[in-house]
């Protein structure tokens, strides 16, 4: 069975996850107070953390060479909603894209594929398993925020972290940077 | 007690101590002993002390060997643990799914100081046969900003001490200075930038009231430095850069029109030696930048992939070693630079010793910078026929080439995209610091045995980002790869003993007499004979161990410790290798031994 068959059921409870989203704090999900609370695809940013596609693709998808390999940037990708949510929960074969659906290529078919058929193709299995209205969750959230998007923006990067974490300094234009965000290194004092 | 708010895990005992600290400042400044302040003194001669371990590397000199020998060759089969410790810094941040622990415990008067990948700091009380946590410095690590740019793992690499202060750095780029008493920030200062892609995972090597601080981030497109703070001014003294400013000695050796050295690498993350005989620091560089690109920085690329003699005092370039010139593999020469002397035919040969990630061992002169023997250390090397006899440069070495090509089948280059090198990428010794026995003239290197796959992407000047990934390509493992404890005789410059491991060696190296004690990353602490590196005693710790083994006393005491818990580039980058070690989990604990 291919993924893009994702049981229908499974889109009803995309319906019943946005709805409980909205009925709950945002608070309760680590967004910031500047991510509008009602975004419908904040549990699929809250998925793309916990199940560390930041570690290879970043906060803002762009992915890019580097010690892991190329991860492949979801700024650029051309691929549908139903072909990621294929690539998230069957990865991709040959590559260092983890399948993240449990059972995949053994109680489910992936690519037309089990384990044993993929032999040496076979995936890395993620870290962590997701439901599969978490992978279509994160999948919403791709499609929204990241697919078709240019070169991040510190808007984009304030709204992924709600932390006081330096991190979104470098995003800042000259005009948005205090004073005291410029580290006196490489100089002597 | 305010001075302890914040500290939730703080025990009973310790809260006394702290009780018994706060009363004492009421009546009187708090009794400070002498013989607790550390000063220069102390620090050229911890063979003076040989209870405690003051240094990162053990001494100036970076031989991390004690003379202890209540555990030696007979007694060793009674080794078991005394305590154990679990510690904290786990969590994530950046791209990390966790943290790891590669320091090297430091010791004095039965305390020990070590740190957690985040750059916390943990004073442990060592006295009774047990350990008890006396204070917990948390530096509040901007984890996101800096485990972002930290191209190799949620890594701290531990402590150094001066005067009544603890000396300690954080991956988000600051030197900061500990009350050692009370565990309270003194002062701290800014001396890296993760904004520019910099990060600091290495211990601070302290010279006359000056701490030195290396950096990371070649992978980032950094500039590299050395800098020296003053730890009574906290002020700057000096800060190197490892490729030279335009017009400087050097620069004619980036010969590109892409203002390539600015973004060039040369990171300096492993701490380095000092030889007080001529104050002169010795520090490792590391890979220039793009790593696999070598075509878009022409020329040799100093000071990449060298050793740097400095001046301590004024932090100038006294002589350089560069190992790989215009290194096309991520070949670093950021490794530890162990001194030596040896006899020689016309007086003590003043040696400097490096295990390069190229595979090489070298032996510089450390009075001309000029090379004295290399040979491979590793089983397999592809990229080079061997060293020049005379320079120890890779004998394809052409000085007329812009771009080297070496062994051009295996050389990753723009004609040659995708390729395996051996060794790998992660070299064949990495951060895992060596050991050298002085009496026996055996020095031991902790070796990953390895190959890997490099695929190369072409560079342009538009695709160097602050705080991205700046590597001309990437590696990937469809080798296993092992390791081994390879020794070598100083004195030949031979091949003395290999003990092979099933995992590479991510920990490193303590040397004592007549035994030598390392680990593995599937958990084993285990020691060598020192002379037939034959296995005499293992204990299974249960986590991985990616950290250096190191000893001292407590009342007379002898202990072996050790930090256990995988991290680091490995079990991100390089797991397929040994995909066994995937089901070691993350931890962070420390272990301390005893007969």
């Amino acid at each position: 069975m291919k993924l893009n068959a994702f049981p229908t059921a499974a889109s009803m409870l995309v319906v019943s996850i946005v709805a409980l989203n909205c009925s709950m704090p945002a608070t309760a999900y680590g967004q910031s107070a500047q991510a509008p609370p009602s975004d419908p695809t904040n549990a699929g940013k809250a998925v793309f953390s916990k199940a560390n596609c930041v570690g290879c693709h970043k906060w803002h998808g762009h992915g890019g060479g580097g010690y892991g390999g190329d991860a492949l940037s979801l700024r650029k990708t051309e691929l549908t909603r139903d072909q990621i949510i294929e690539t998230v929960g069957c990865g991709r074969p040959a590559t260092g894209m983890p399948f993240f659906m449990r059972g995949a290529y053994d109680e489910v078919k992936c690519h037309g594929m089990n384990r044993q058929d993929a032999g040496t193709q076979m995936p890395p299995e993620g870290g962590t398993f997701l439901r599969p209205k978490d992978i279509e969750a994160v999948a919403d959230y791709v499609i929204a925020h990241i697919k078709g998007a240019g070169e991040p923006t510190y808007a984009e990067c304030v709204a992924f972290f709600a932390s006081a974490s330096r991190v979104c300094d470098v995003y800042k234009t000259q005009g948005q940077k205090p004073e005291d965000a410029v580290a006196n290194t490489g100089k002597n004092q | 007690m305010e001075r302890l708010s914040g500290y939730t895990r703080i025990s009973t005992r310790a809260r006394l101590l702290a009780i018994a600290v706060a009363a004492g400042g009421m009546l009187a400044a708090p009794p400070v002993s002498a013989a607790d302040e550390v000063n220069q003194e102390r620090l050229l001669n911890v063979d003076k002390e040989p209870g405690n371990w003051l240094h990162h590397h053990q001494n100036y000199s970076a031989h991390r060997f004690s003379s202890l020998k209540e555990i030696n060759r007979d007694s060793v089969k009674n080794l078991k643990v005394a305590w154990t410790m679990h510690l904290g810094g786990i969590e994530g941040g950046g791209i990390w799914s966790h943290g790891g622990l590669e320091g090297t415990p430091i010791a004095e008067n039965g305390f020990l100081y070590v740190t957690d990948g985040w750059g916390s700091v943990y004073k442990i009380d060592a006295h009774g046969g047990r350990g008890v946590l006396v204070w917990k410095m948390d530096p509040k690590t901007d984890r996101d900003w800096a485990g972002a740019v930290a191209c190799c793992g949620v890594d701290n690499r531990g402590v150094a001490l001066w005067g009544d202060l603890v000396i300690s750095h954080t991956l988000d780029g600051r030197l900061i200075a500990t009350n050692k008493e009370t565990g309270q920030v003194a002062w701290q200062r800014t001396v890296a930038d993760p904004d520019k892609g910099e990060v600091i995972t290495g211990a601070p090597l302290i010279v006359k009231n000056m701490a030195i601080t290396g950096v990371a981030g070649a992978e980032y497109g950094i500039r590299g430095w050395i800098a020296a703070t003053d730890l009574t001014t906290q002020k700057e003294v000096w800060r190197t850069h490892t490729i030279p400013g335009k017009g400087e000695p050097g620069s004619d050796t980036w010969k590109d029109s892409n203002n390539a050295a600015a973004a060039g690498g040369g990171s300096t993350w492993v701490t380095g030696t000092y030889d007080p005989a001529t104050d002169t620091i010795i520090w490792g560089t590391g890979n220039p930048g793009p790593d696999w690109d070598n075509a878009y920085r022409p020329g040799d690329n100093l000071y990449t992939d060298s050793s740097l003699a400095l001046d301590a005092t004024t932090g100038k370039i006294k002589w350089h070693y560069q190992h790989t010139p215009n290194d096309p593999y991520d070949y670093d020469s950021v490794a530890e630079n162990v001194l030596v002397d040896i006899p020689g035919p016309s007086g003590p040969r003043k040696l400097a010793l490096e295990a390069d990630r190229n595979g090489f061992a070298y032996a510089i002169d450390r009075t001309t910078g000029k090379f004295v023997w290399g040979l491979p250390f590793v089983k397999k090397v592809t990229w080079t026929k061997g060293l020049d006899a005379e320079t120890g440069k890779p004998i394809e070495y052409d000085p007329n080439k812009a771009v080297q090509t070496y062994i051009a089948a295996v050389t990753p280059s723009r004609t040659n995209m995708e390729t395996d090198i051996c060794p790998g990428n992660m070299g064949g010794k990495n951060w895992p610091p060596t050991a050298y026995n002085p009496d026996l003239k055996l020095w031991y290197i902790p070796v990953i045995e390895s190959c890997n796959r490099i695929k190369v992407e072409v560079m342009t000047p538009d695709k160097l980002k602050p705080r991205e990934f700046w590597t001309g390509g990437g590696p990937s493992q469809p080798f296993t790869i092992t390791g081994s404890v390879t020794a070598i005789d100083v004195t030949t410059g031979k091949i003395a003993g290999k003990m092979e491991t099933p995992f590479p060696n991510l920990g490193g190296i303590l040397a004592t007499p007549d035994l030598v004690f390392t680990g593995q990353p599937s958990g084993e602490v285990m020691a060598l004979d020192a002379k037939s590196l034959q296995k005499l005693w293992e204990f299974n710790t249960g986590g991985g161990v990616n950290a250096p083994p190191m000893t001292f006393t407590v009342d007379g005491k002898q202990y072996v410790a050790i930090l256990v818990g995988l991290g680091g580039a490995w079990d991100k980058w390089f797991i397929d290798s040994t995909p066994e070690l995937k089901k070691i989990q993350p931890g962070s604990m420390l272990y301390v031994f005893a007969l």
